[in-house]
């Protein structure tokens, strides 16, 4: 039986922070009166795990949090789940309020770039030409707290994609390197999923009889309608034939423990992890079908960061200080290494009152995101010697396809996303064109129309309908919904760049993130692949085609006579690129800065390439990799330290 | 008081004309008083009133005959265009717990009111929707009907 | 269904392994039935509204949960049937719990000061057993009080033909660790626990809430699963929390009376944490102990009141078939527990007429079904 002997008054909600993190979520004075082994800014999913790691190997660790702290407390969680209850718009970002000393993307502040000049109004500055409403969380938890939270694994081929197809970047790694820690990055996160419908590559991709954590996701009712007559469709892809078949996608959610994972668990069950900081009556929650892992899930059945970082918090060895965001990172001139992060830390999200301070340790570690990383190295005059700090940025854009099918499917239940197409996730014909994986979404339309709010506004204001006619035209609109969610590959390009300007800083002074991003050929003819391959099943299935990309999208890409409003997919990555020597990258494939030797830049913008997998996972799998040098660093850090105290 | 309760009678009556939903049914959203007041401290009580009077002269006219009364509601409220715009909000606000701000020429011939403007009711509205077991759903984010109940056809009550 | 009905109207001390199984099919009974009254009050309370009020109840009731299903393993374990269909399974509101010397009556009713009373005294811890006296005839705490009909632990016969009761529930548990280990001495473990191993509910089917699922495979199993119902509904060795440092039931509940947490390190009856804010307003002011007959005829609270018990009973039979044997069953089972919900708000938020200024509730009368 598990022992929790502290966490008798977690219902309290008149206590801020639940017993078992109060005392780590530490104030300044304490901060910098003690000497931490390492610092880590962020408290993402990057950052926790990094946490956890060094401080169960007895390392004691600082992580900096640009925002409030609250989040590790049900009534804090609580609060979240009413502000997105109550906001009109329910955007990824509606749980939290406005915060402008660490202001975050929304999509809502997104608006069409006019010819000639930058977006300037909004957090993220944008140049263009393609203007993406990407977004990312700057929150305890990071982006993990409105992450869908599919896990699905790079493939082996992806890893030499360069070599093989000719295009993007090699990794300085085999897929094989990387084998032992997707394990534990499935473990961490709980994964949901069923190894034995993830035959789309054609390597060897899982040890034998290996199953993940927990049994898949069950597929919704609406998969089911799809997959009774799109499975076996044969797809012309650049000269190869591909035969779709819809398949679950591996998550992070908490399912139903499966027995077989016992053998890669010491004999014991995956036991899932549930609410942070809740009562040990209410831990380790199943998915209940809220249908709304994105933004919040209300149960937090599904993983998010905090529940690393809650186990790092319990081990003892790790403090938070919340409310502090780091702006500078300080080079010794001599040794080049880091020395110091100068923080500036506020109070009140509604006031710019603020103190810099400046904190200093052994090793330090960014693990604010991709752009964040690379705007606080430029931020700092850190370009890199290679000068790719902040280049190479990448996303997966996203395709929307929408129709409605000849019979009422139930749109609207399960989580947001239990199956999909990945038949055109790998082949030769990478040579030509991006690859893709292809989302059935259960909420429907809403994320290219705003259904159903919108369904119904047209019901009620034109359709003139009411009572009786208005509830069968709602059930009519809505639940024979299908979507599609293309998410297409896109290749690091130099120019794809974060920058900074002193001309655009946020409310403390520190520098705004300037996007510049276009999107490569390659992608587009993916892009345009995939609406015709979305085509050809809404024809197979007997479903009208409602897509329609207006001119005056944000988003809106014309390519070959055809335009696309494209959309952000939130996986941000290759700003501080992994490589194989200082020339062609910023760290090395243990995430360690090739320029700073005591300094590790870690999550998605280490990867070099990003395939057609939601990058959390791999970026999960990269910190657990990364974790043996950052202690190997530790320990001659601490050695070399001893000798000089000793002269 | 004693006004207050017939009004609210009234709203409720015109309420499951509009919604189509049951007197039962919507005061087992708990919205009832919620929307009613949400009305007139946005639009004010005449204007409510005004829509009640309509609402139960609608009613006499069609004497008891339902077809009758669905005429009667496009002739005396939806087409009105004073009232059908408020009319519009009041089945919107059952279904999905907003106020939508009132459309331009109704606020430029009627007056601008100053909480005139899109909001959801309250956290508990948005749970309450109407919409939601209309398709044999639940909203985002709550009332979730428990592991594995999706791989199932909805439940849609036929109307 | 028929599965399994005991025809026993007393307990006997535990000599035989049929004396156990009607221990356990009274202890499954018991754990039901404070389900329904804790449900009334916490649905009771505004959505939205005490906060701390309906997260205290909602954790005990979690609880209860584990508890009825760890009573059900014990059964299957033993080679018993759990049955929560059988005719009085469900009681009738209000019912009675043994309260050292008298009775108490436990009934249907909205979130107030008296119920919060009455969760105390289902809650409440045994005296210690060297402190009954008067009546107490025995030293397993027994009491030969008279009791009432209604009283939901059966009557105990002693050899000398005395109707004796138990004390508490604290001592009907002891009575059942005891029984378990004499009959383990007795007859030997195998011959005990010859249940069929796989209709225990284990972990993959039940983990969220209330502590751990034990599967009960021995006595050491069966013990554990004793120990920890017993604890987390009185507390450890008279402490105010179990043995896992969880606050047990009734304190949880004094927080409520008392309008303040416990803190670590705090004496029974002294909390000493922050204030609990209560608001005693903000509750469907429902008729307690409602009956379908209340609801008037042809109205749409009484259709939608039987439609609970319907329901309900569909969800008891639900749980009976996932208990024996089919334990992924269990998993929508539960998540039945969501309808319940929204079904009882909506009853509560109806007045019954409009001369009546009670709100409407579910009736749990399941017997009353055809």
């Amino acid at each position: 039986m598990k022992k929790i002997l502290t966490n008798f008054n977690e219902a309290n909600n008149q206590h801020i922070y639940n017993m078992r993190h109060k005392q780590k979520v530490v104030d300044h004075k304490t901060a910098l009166n003690k000497e931490y082994d390492a610092v880590i800014v962020g408290s993402g999913i990057s950052g926790s795990i990094v946490a956890k790691e060094l401080s169960q190997k007895g390392y004691s660790v600082l992580i900096l949090e640009a925002g409030p702290g609250k989040d590790l407390t049900i009534s804090g969680y609580e609060k979240y789940i009413n502000q997105f209850y109550s906001a009109v718009s329910k955007d990824n970002n509606a749980p939290y309020k406005r915060n402008p000393n660490a202001p975050m993307p929304r999509s809502v502040d997104v608006k069409k770039l006019e010819p000639g000049k930058p977006n300037t109004d909004s957090y993220l500055v944008q140049n263009g030409p393609f203007i993406s409403d990407f977004t990312y969380s700057r929150v305890v938890g990071g982006t993990t707290m409105h992450f869908e939270s599919k896990t699905p694994r790079m493939l082996p081929e992806d890893f030499n994609i360069l070599t093989r197809y000719g295009h993007g970047l090699d990794w300085p790694m085999e897929y094989e390197d990387l084998m032992p820690y997707y394990r534990k990055a499935e473990f961490e996160m709980g994964v949901s999923g069923d190894v034995s419908s993830q035959t789309f590559s054609n390597e060897k991709a899982y040890e034998d009889d290996y199953v993940f954590p927990m049994l898949e996701m069950p597929p919704s009712y609406l998969d089911q309608c799809v997959a009774k007559d799109l499975d076996g469709t044969e797809i012309n892809v650049a000269g190869e034939t591909k035969t779709l078949k819809i398949r679950t996608f591996p998550q992070g959610r908490n399912g139903i423990p499966n027995n077989d994972y016992k053998k890669f668990n010491n004999g014991e069950l995956f036991k899932p992890v549930g609410a942070v900081s809740e009562h040990q009556a209410e831990e380790g929650e199943r998915c209940q079908g809220n249908n709304n892992c994105t933004p919040i899930c209300p149960v937090q059945a599904k993983y998010d960061a905090r529940k690393t970082l809650a186990k790092a918090l319990e081990n003892g060895g790790v403090d938070i200080l919340p409310q502090t965001v780091a702006s500078r990172v300080v080079i010794d001139p001599v040794t080049q290494k880091v020395s110091a992060i100068v923080y500036k830390s506020y109070e009140d999200i509604n006031s710019e009152k603020h103190t810099t301070g400046t904190i200093t340790a052994n090793l330090f570690i960014l693990a604010a995101n991709a752009v964040e990383n690379a705007r606080l190295m430029l931020a700092s005059g850190l370009n890199g010697s290679s000068d790719l700090m902040g280049r190479n940025l990448m996303d997966h854009p996203y395709i929307l396809t929408w129709a409605l099918l000849p019979e009422v499917a139930g749109t609207t239940r399960g989580t947001i996303c239990t199956s999909g197409i990945s038949d055109i996730r790998n082949g030769d014909f990478r040579k030509e064109q991006a690859a893709f994986a292809v989302d059935i979404h259960n909420d429907g339309w809403g994320w290219a129309t705003g259904s159903p709010n919108t369904n119904l506004e047209d019901i009620v204001d034109n359709k003139n309908k009411f009572g009786k006619e208005l509830r069968n035209e709602l059930v009519h609109q809505i639940s024979k919904q299908l979507l599609l969610a293309n998410m297409v590959e896109m290749m690091p390009e130099p120019s794809n760049r974060i920058t900074v300007d002193p001309k655009y800083v946020d409310r403390l002074g520190n520098p705004r993130p300037i996007v510049t991003m276009h999107l490569p050929e390659y992608t587009m003819k993916g892009i345009a692949f995939a609406r015709q391959m979305s085509r050809q099943i809404f024809q197979r299935l007997g479903a009208e085609d409602y897509s329609t990309y207006s001119t005056e999208d944000y988003g809106y890409v014309e390519y070959k006579g055809e335009g696309y409003a494209i959309r952000g997919g939130n996986h941000l990555a290759g700003t501080h690129v992994m490589g194989t020597d200082p020339s062609n990258s910023v760290v090395d494939a243990n995430q360690k800065s090739w320029d700073h030797s005591n300094l590790y830049l870690v999550g998605a913008g280490s990867m070099p390439t990003i395939g057609s997998s939601n990058t959390t996972l791999t970026m999960a799998a990269l910190c657990f990799k990364s974790i043996d040098a950052m202690v190997n660093d530790l320990k001659e850090l601490q050695a070399s330290k001893q000798t000089s105290k000793q002269l | 008081m004693e006004t207050y309760q017939e009004n609210l009678n009234v709203f409720l009556d015109l309420s499951v004309v509009l919604t189509d939903f049951s007197s039962y049914e919507l005061q087992g959203t708990g919205q009832l008083e919620a929307y009613y007041s949400t009305i007139i401290d946005v639009i004010g009580e005449s204007n409510m009133v005004e829509v009640l009077d309509a609402f139960t002269l609608a009613k006499t006219n069609a004497n008891g005959n339902e077809t009758e009364l669905e005429k009667q509601i496009r002739i005396q409220l939806l087409s009105n265009d004073k009232l059908g715009p408020i009319t519009r909000n009041i089945i919107k606000m059952w279904f999905i717990g907003n106020w939508y701000q009132l459309p331009n020429i109704w606020r430029e011939t009627y007056g601008a009111y100053e909480k005139d403007e899109t909001f959801v009711v309250s956290a508990i509205a948005y749970t309450e929707g109407l919409l939601w077991p209309t398709i044999g759903s639940h909203p985002p984010g709550a009332k979730a009907p428990g592991y594995a109940t999706w791989i199932d056809a909805p439940q849609i009550s036929k109307v | 269904m028929q599965l399994h009905q005991v025809e026993t109207e007393h307990l006997h001390p535990i000599e035989t392994v049929d004396d156990l199984k009607f221990y356990l099919y009274t202890a499954i009974q018991l754990e039901h039935a404070t389900i329904p009254p804790y449900l009334t009050a916490m649905y009771s309370i505004h959505p939205g509204t005490n906060k701390d009020v309906y997260d205290l109840i909602r954790v005990v009731v979690v609880e209860e949960m584990l508890h009825l299903t760890l009573a059900a393993n014990l059964m299957n374990a033993i080679g018993g049937i759990p049955d929560l269909t059988g005719e009085g399974f469900v009681p009738s509101y209000p019912t009675y719990l043994p309260n050292g010397e008298t009775d108490f009556k436990v009934g249907l009713g909205k979130f107030s000061e008296e119920t919060i009373d009455t969760f105390l005294n289902i809650e409440r811890p045994p005296l210690p057993t060297d402190s009954l006296k008067g009546g107490s005839k025995h030293s397993f705490g027994l009491t030969n009080t008279k009791r009432s009909r209604k009283l939901l632990i059966p009557a105990f016969k002693s050899a000398d033909g005395d109707e004796l009761h138990f004390y508490s529930i604290g001592e009907f548990y002891r009575a059942i660790g005891d029984g378990i280990t004499k009959l383990t001495q007795e007859l030997g473990e195998e011959n005990v626990f010859t249940g069929d191993p796989s209709k225990q509910i284990t972990p993959e089917y039940y983990y969220s809430g209330g502590g751990e699922i034990i599967p009960i495979y021995n006595e050491e199993d069966a013990l554990a699963a004793i120990r920890l119902i017993s604890e987390q509904g009185e507390g450890h060795d008279g402490g105010i929390f179990d043995y896992e440092g969880e606050l047990s039931h009734y304190y949880r509940f004094q927080q409520i009376k008392l309008g303040q947490y416990y803190h670590e390190g705090d004496e029974p009856n002294a909390p000493s944490g922050g204030p609990l804010a209560i608001d005693w307003d903000s509750v469907y002011p429902i008729q307690s102990n409602p009956r379908i007959t209340d609801y008037p005829e042809g109205s749409e609270l009484k259709t939608a009141a039987m439609d609970f018990n319907i329901f309900y009973k569909n969800f008891l039979e639900q749980l009976t078939i996932a208990l024996n044997g089919q334990p992924d069953q269990l998993i929508s089972a539960v998540g039945g527990m969501f309808r319940i919900k929204e079904m009882s708000y909506q009853l509560m938020r109806n007045p019954i007429s409009d001369d009546n200024e009670n709100t409407g509730a579910p009736t749990f009368e399941i017997d009353a079904i055809s």
